[in-house]
């Protein structure tokens, strides 16, 4: 979270602004040099961006997803600084729990539009609250006994929670990817334009996370509780002092993370028509390095980071290959390490200093 | 050398000691079993390793049924011996719907360990075999694949990888048979099929497993062989959650999934077909399962099954009737009064061939059937024009049968159903 910061900058010298320069703008140059190297190809070879635009899309859409995941890995550590390995667990028992509504409310690819349309609005409010409790639930159960206990305690139990929670997902679902039914027609093309196809699983995605990154956003940054929750990843002890509940502060920053889990959870299963026990590993691991390449604990930084990574993966897959892409992500993730430890737009944590 | 130095140096003797007896024992409970002294008891068991979770299990449920059905009509016995029969899984419920690496080393050492084995039959994936194999060659004990395709497994043939065969038979000499023919016979039927369809290009995913890299390599062959334009052989990750820009690459009018369902094949082919939606689409023995064809059981969707065909190494009841084939027709009927089903999985008649052929293998040698090294001989060196219920075949010198038929199956009612038989012969 922005708020996890505390910057005192003292002057700086020219040649550390210069390599400050280099640092921002030199690794926005490597991040261009997929699409820019594979634009000119696309040129010199079709004489169009067609191919580069449909994975550009393709990758959007899917980072759009790791995002609102992203976004769960964030703010709980901007909040408390742990890294919730069970998040993307959480995730995936939000996508289960979406899947299994649809038999309960009916739901078919023969639904007609309204039925359909009603009853995903409503699915995706429950599959919302299911995982936000259950994360609720994982802080005061797993987490908040090891408030003061050595950082390594919480991390491990972490671990362990999200080894608990896929075995739960195998218990519900068994450990084979099961489909689920298409219901929006999720690869049916929408509307093409340049040649670049958009089919309804691009639009959900994209209309789904944007309008709930700015609502969290605004949440954060102008609500009263927003503001005890920046409180808090400044400083603790300081809140406390000033009267702001920090159990309940980072109880609802759970919750937060866990809403996005949910709504990522039911897009998932719409987008994909998987669902599969595992999948939270997987996109959590995804998702945990866009939050960490955006720069852990702030939301703008989460949410560029998981479409940054969608579109290398969506890249990556279309021109050099599937297996060769989850290399290709951390790569990424190395060199912008290397260079911006902090991550592209974040900012010194409590931690960091 | 003061007291506490010569204790320290016999500690380290006695330890050294300890170890060397330790790594010797562990040695030799693998490979004593394996002499020529024959099992005590009238007690033989036959081991089987096959995943029963997950996507393969309906197939791994048809071998069983098969094998049990085999040996229900010898009366579990072979001349004095008492056959006892043992399932063991050898996927987990982490990793289902193949065989588990370590799960499958364990069911192999658990056959080793037994004194009373005298076969194994399995595993279903060819990548289960690779650890089993080498296990179970070191003991001696012969080894029947219901389903192995891999031409690695028995040759140095095209498609296969530096160092095999030989890597998997630590005791140099052969103990392991398949009743399917391999996957080089497999890739010429799919790229007969694709020629016979008029295809003029071919792209293909493979799921990276021994399996899947392994066929695929050979669909490249056999195309090249036959003519066919490869535009791609791209793995898969079965963790990507999608296969969508992937499935963009591919512009040829033919697509072959190399692969198996329990590695998000189902994904695979519905992206695929949703990218290029005037692609026929194919795919191997390794996704004939219901959890692949029928919609209700998580497989593709019915439109993507109408544009999917499929080789399985094994025929249709019509065809084994028109053959004349009376060990198959008596197989039907006798699965259908067992199990009441006329049209078993195809994987159930290899069951009934694999246990058929062990049990053959034992009646043949007589009294030395608790003998491993004489079965094994029997099996690997005297099985020969055997009329069986899957046609007349004998195993050669590398353990794989001489039968060539594939049949191509296309998807009714969310079902494998059989089409017709494809002659190929396998390139180079």
């Amino acid at each position: 979270m922005e708020a996890a910061s505390v910057t005192s900058a003292p002057p700086r010298r020219r040649s550390e602004a210069v390599r400050e320069f280099l640092s921002q703008y030199g690794l926005i140059a490597i991040l261009l040099i997929l699409p820019v190297a594979y634009g000119i190809q696309d040129l010199s070879n079709d004489g169009n961006l067609n191919r580069l635009g449909n994975n550009l899309v393709e990758g959007l859409s899917n980072g759009a997803i790791l995002a609102l995941i992203a976004l769960g890995y964030t703010l709980v550590y901007g909040i408390i600084e742990l890294i919730n390995f069970a998040h993307g667990e959480v995730f995936m028992l939000g996508s289960l729990s979406a899947a299994a509504l649809y038999t309960t409310f009916g739901l078919t690819p023969n639904t007609g539009t309204t039925g359909l349309v009603l009853g995903l609005a409503a699915i995706l409010v429950l599959a919302m609250l299911a995982s936000a409790s259950l994360n609720v639930m994982i802080e005061r159960v797993a987490y908040r006994p090891l408030r003061g206990a050595p950082k390594l305690a919480p991390l491990i139990t972490a671990v362990g929670m999200s080894f608990i929670l896929q075995n739960v997902g195998i218990l519900w679902i068994g450990a084979s990817q099961t489909a689920v039914p298409d219901l929006l027609g999720s690869q049916k093309h929408l509307i093409e334009i340049w040649g670049v196809t958009i089919t309804r699983g691009h639009l959900l995605a994209i209309a789904v996370t944007i309008p709930l990154v700015m609502l969290l956003t605004t949440f954060v940054t102008r609500s009263r509780l927003g503001k005890a929750m920046r409180a808090t990843a400044q400083d603790p002890e300081a809140a406390r002092l000033m009267g702001i509940n920090v159990d309940t502060t980072i109880s609802l920053t759970f919750l937060l993370g866990g809403l996005m889990a949910g709504a990522a959870g039911l897009i998932s299963a719409l987008y994909q028509t998987s669902i599969w026990y595992f999948q939270g590993f997987s996109a959590g691991l995804y998702a945990f390095t866009a939050a960490v390449m955006g720069g852990i604990g702030n939301i703008r930084g989460a949410v560029l980071g998981g479409f940054i990574i969608g579109v290398i993966q969506g890249i990556s897959d279309n021109r050099i290959g599937n297996d060769w892409t989850p290399a290709i992500v951390f790569v990424y993730l190395v060199i912008i390490m290397v260079f911006r430890p902090q991550g592209l737009i974040g900012e010194e944590t409590r931690e960091a200093g | 050398m003061s007291r506490a130095r010569w204790l320290a140096l016999l500690s380290c003797l006695l330890g050294l000691f300890g170890m060397t007896v330790a790594a010797c024992g562990s040695n030799d409970n693998e490979s004593d079993s394996g002499g020529s002294a024959g099992i005590s008891g009238d007690t033989l068991t036959i081991y089987s390793s096959l995943p029963l979770q997950g996507t393969s299990k309906g197939q791994s449920e048809a071998v069983i049924s098969g094998e049990k059905l085999a040996l229900k009509q010898a009366s579990n016995k072979v001349g004095k011996y008492t056959i006892k029969y043992v399932s063991l899984d050898d996927s987990t419920a982490q990793n289902p719907g193949t065989a588990d690496e370590a799960q499958t080393a364990s069911n192999a050492r658990k056959a080793v360990q037994d004194k009373s084995t005298i076969f194994y039959l399995g595993e279903f994936n060819s990548g289960g075999t690779k650890v089993s194999l080498p296990i179970l060659n070191k003991a001696n004990i012969p080894q029947i694949s219901p389903s192995n395709t891999y031409v690695g497994l028995t040759t140095n043939k095209p498609g296969s990888e530096p160092g095999e065969p030989d890597k998997y038979y630590p005791a140099q000499k052969r103990t392991y048979a398949r009743v399917v023919p391999a996957d080089d016979i497999q890739a010429a039927a799919l790229v007969t099929t694709m020629k016979e369809d008029g295809c003029k290009s071919v792209h293909i995913f493979n799921d990276k497993t021994t399996y899947g890299a392994g066929l695929a390599r050979n669909i490249e062959l056999a195309a090249e062989a036959q003519s066919l334009k490869v535009e791609g052989n791209d793995g898969t990750d079965r963790n990507a959650p999608n296969y969508r820009s992937l499935a963009a690459k591919v512009k040829a009018d033919c697509f072959v999934g190399s692969g198996v369902t329990g590695e998000n094949y189902v994904q695979v082919f519905k992206d695929v077909a949703a990218a290029n939606p005037t692609a026929k689409l194919y795919g191997p023995d390794g996704v004939a399962e219901e959890a692949f064809t029928n919609p209700a059981k998580g497989g593709i969707p019915a439109d993507v099954g109408a544009r999917t065909k499929i080789t399985v190494a094994t025929l249709g009841l019509e065809e084994f009737k028109k053959r004349n084939n009376a060990e198959a027709e008596k197989f039907f009927t006798d699965y259908e009064k067992e199990y009441g089903d006329a049209s078993p999985d195809p994987y159930a008649i290899y069951g009934y061939e694999t246990m058929s052929l062990a049990l053959a293998s034992l009646k043949a040698v007589g009294d030395k059937a608790n003998d491993r090294e004489a079965v094994r001989a029997q099996l690997l060196e005297n099985t020969k024009d055997r009329e069986s219920a899957l046609g007349v075949y004998s195993i050669d010198e590398n353990g794989d049968t001489t039968l060539t038929d594939y049949g191509l199956y296309l998807i009714k009612n969310g079902e494998p159903a059989f089409e017709k038989v494809i002659k190929a012969q396998a390139a180079g």
